[in-house]
């Protein structure tokens, strides 16, 4: 972190428009004055998409908010401009998109999350884990699956990962609000594995629907 | 992504697939999970008196890589002492397998599953020795 970081006006910081040289909030699309379009900026993606920092993401508003901005970023609105504006936009729309998809996906929104707080959470890493508890609970899970032979049994172990992940959920809620990272973590690490699971179950299900020859 | 031939040899005829009874004080397990995957892996070697390992049994659920290092690693500790086997490398079962870039993670999973094992064995005679004392 630069000493940036440490300005009063740092989530509403200014730069100068490209175009006209004018302010320009960072998070901001278009310049008030000249009506440029700006560039992505560096910005978290709650405050992109207009949320606020929090585990619980009203979602009907980040759909409101993401089509909104898509639409202002819609192509064939940039048709007629510069090449410039063109890339922009283009950019803009890349960055909305992948704020988008991380906030919407509460696994993604979590190791975000803990991301901005500096804890690194590795759902895409490589290292190994040990916790006994959660390993247990996965190893247990998982040989119910594989034993599971009928559509009815493999419903009834899919039935209770998606009950484990909206708990897990539910308390990764109220550990971000208790701002308890420790726990976060753990939690995120048990909802990568909960959501493994509930694919498992899928991809057996449709397995026994279509059995591969 | 094509796998080599002795990935797909393990694959589909793993060694050595199973458990032992946790509880057996021979009986040393290791549980370990790869969290980008969502794979986990349990690793159990059966050792004699004289800290020789006579068996080993796995139950992997993750990718064809992580099913193929954790076979390998259970034909290689067989019959070795607790220090050689502690001493197998994740690059020797990458090697062996033509494990590609992407995978190498699983044989270090299968690497840290055999040093568990161990350990949980270690910890186990230590606590049954001072029980003796």
């Amino acid at each position: 972190m630069s000493h940036e970081s440490n300005s009063p006006i740092e989530r509403g910081a200014l730069s100068p428009c490209w175009s006209c040289k004018g302010p320009v909030i960072q998070r901001a699309l278009f310049c008030s004055t000249c009506a440029a379009v700006q560039g992505p900026g560096v910005v978290d993606h709650f405050t992109r998409l207009g949320m606020s920092r929090s585990f619980d993401v009203d979602m009907v508003t980040l759909d409101h908010n993401y089509f909104d901005l898509q639409r202002r970023l819609h192509p064939d609105r940039f048709s007629g401009r510069t090449a410039r504006e063109r890339a922009l936009s283009q950019s803009q729309a890349v960055a909305v998109n992948d704020a988008y998809e991380t906030l919407k996906d509460p696994l993604k929104r979590a190791a975000y999350m803990l991301s901005l707080e500096g804890r690194k959470v590795d759902i895409h890493g490589t290292a190994t884990i040990d916790d006994p508890e959660l390993l247990m609970e996965a190893m247990e899970m998982r040989e119910a699956l594989a034993d599971a032979e009928t559509r009815a049994a493999i419903d009834k172990v899919a039935a209770r990962a998606e009950a484990q992940v909206l708990t897990c959920q539910c308390a990764l809620s109220t550990a971000f609000g208790h701002r308890d990272l420790d726990r976060a973590g753990a939690l995120t690490t048990r909802l990568k594995y909960l959501g493994k699971l509930a694919e498992e179950a899928r991809a057996r299900k449709s397995r026994l629907i279509r059995p591969v020859a | 992504m094509a796998y080599s031939e002795k990935v797909i040899d393990h694959y589909e005829h793993p060694r050595n697939v199973g458990s032992f009874g946790k509880e057996d004080g021979a009986v040393g397990t290791g549980l370990v999970g790869a969290p980008a995957c969502g794979d986990v892996m349990k690793l159990q070697i059966k050792v004699s008196p004289d800290g020789i390992i006579e068996d080993a049994k796995f139950k992997t659920f993750g990718c064809g890589s992580a099913i193929a290092s954790s076979s390998l690693v259970t034909e290689w500790v067989k019959g070795k002492t607790l220090d050689e086997a502690a001493a197998i490398k994740n690059t020797e079962i990458a090697q062996h397998l033509a494990l590609p870039p992407v995978k190498i993670h699983c044989s270090v999973l299968a690497e840290d599953a055999i040093k568990a094992a161990i350990a949980d064995y270690r910890k186990k005679t230590r606590a049954d020795d001072e029980a003796a004392e």
